[in-house]
């Protein structure tokens, strides 16, 4: 271990074979500099830097300090640079990691696209995966078998994409025809965020839904539905008569730039409330276990152990929660962005 | 004092009067809510939909404040 160390810590080592070298040091390397750090820092430090750990983005992953993946960093600036790990990036020496952000040696600026495989992303494939076979599993059933009663798993997926067909979307798009068209993409999206909400909850998992990047992109997608389903079924024409909201032409100047900021806000509400929701749970468990080392006894130990347990169980509630929510909320506001139509009159 | 204090102090305050309004808001909606199932049992089922969308968005509020105060703390 000290030799590896040794060698890389050579400002002047060759930068043809890094590669290789540095793939058999990076463990070593690491957890050698995760302990430096604990050393150097102050007691109230620690928590914090336990909070990033938990809380950030990394550019590769760490179960415990048992073993690491490293994850390909993927950088354009001013042109492309792919490195196979952190390591290898800071070896080849244009850009360097301070903080958990990359900067560029020479300018001292953030690379202008982070295009980097980072542990979330990795967490978010690996919901893909779950989700995948679990799909192609049942597929493989109903094909077999197609005029039998489900059962087992299988009857469990259709529990679900039922729950959310009838209960999420159906209640809530009047319009029966592209309530069935986006059944599909309201079952991912549950899902989707269902999945990685117990990821993070998984010892060693991280909750990709506990980043606003995750969740800005799962609104983003929300917002194209929302306006996009709009468009599509009513015409452009609606669409932009919605904006009035139905009032006469003398309110027009005050109803129009609400609209207008009511159709960002509720991406905007989306976003933040499930990062907001997924943080929280992290930080006050973190908080609780952070207690021990603030009041440096064992008598806290049983009492923040009990409460992060507490808290533990909440978060259970509270990731099945979101999830609901978020689906339910995005398809409140496909059901709104359609039109306070004749449809709903009559439904009243 | 010094500012740094002042923050802390002040995301202290913020995250505990946002939660008072959250708190009083989900109470009242949770009661009606119950009281409005009491009277019709059959439609507790719609209620209860229409309950977590309400407290989603009371909660959304509330989160926004819970995050400028946390910003506050971590700065």
């Amino acid at each position: 271990m000290s030799t590896q160390k040794n060698i890389n810590s050579q400002p002047e080592n060759p930068i043809n074979n890094h590669n290789e070298l540095n793939m058999h040091s990076t463990h070593t390397d690491t957890t050698s500099a995760h302990t430096e750090a604990k050393h150097n820092a102050k007691e109230g430090n620690v928590i914090t830097e336990m909070l990033n750990d938990h809380l950030l983005d990394h550019h590769g992953y760490n179960f415990y300090d048992v073993f690491h993946i490293n994850l390909p960093v993927i950088i354009y600036d001013d042109a492309l640079y792919t490195y196979p790990s952190i390591h290898s990036m800071e070896e080849a020496g244009i850009f360097k990691e301070v903080h958990h952000d990359i900067i560029r040696n020479d300018t001292g600026q953030a690379p202008k696209i982070d295009l980097s495989i980072t542990a979330l992303v990795m967490f978010q494939w690996i919901a893909m995966i779950i989700i995948f076979t679990s799909f192609f599993i049942i597929k493989k059933r109903y094909v077999r078998h197609p005029n039998k009663a489900p059962k087992g798993f299988q009857n469990f997926i259709e529990l679900g994409i039922e729950m959310v067909r009838d209960r999420i979307v159906k209640v809530n798009i009047a319009d029966d025809k592209l309530a069935e068209k986006l059944t599909p993409y309201f079952v991912f999206l549950w899902l989707f965020i269902f999945v990685l909400n117990f990821l993070g909850l998984v010892p060693g998992g991280h909750s990709a839904t506990g980043n606003l990047a995750v969740t800005a992109g799962l609104s983003i997608t929300a917002y194209f539905v929302i306006n996009g389903s709009a468009i599509l079924t009513k015409g452009i024409g609606h669409w932009i008569k919605e904006f009035t909201g139905g009032a006469p032409i003398g309110l027009w100047l005050i109803m129009i730039p609400i609209e207008i900021l009511s159709m960002f806000t509720k991406p905007f509400a989306l976003t933040v409330r499930l990062f907001a929701n997924m943080t929280a749970g992290h930080v006050v468990i973190l908080s609780l276990v952070g207690l021990i080392f603030i009041f440096k006894s064992f008598a806290v130990a049983p009492i923040s152990v009990g409460f992060s347990l507490f808290i533990n169980l909440l978060e259970v509630l509270v990731a099945m929660i979101q999830a609901y929510v978020f689906t339910m909320l995005t398809a409140v506001f496909v059901g709104l962005a359609l039109g306070h139509g004749e449809e709903h009159e009559t439904v009243h | 004092m010094d500012s740094t204090a002042l923050a802390f102090l002040a995301a202290g305050l913020g995250a505990g009067l946002s939660v008072i309004g959250a708190g009083l808001g989900i109470g009242k909606l949770a009661a009606s809510a119950l009281e409005a199932a009491g009277r019709q049992p059959e439609a507790a089922g719609k209620l209860q939909t229409m309950m977590i969308i309400a407290a989603a968005l009371i909660e959304g509020v509330t989160l926004f404040a819970e995050v400028i105060s946390f910003m506050l703390a971590m700065k």
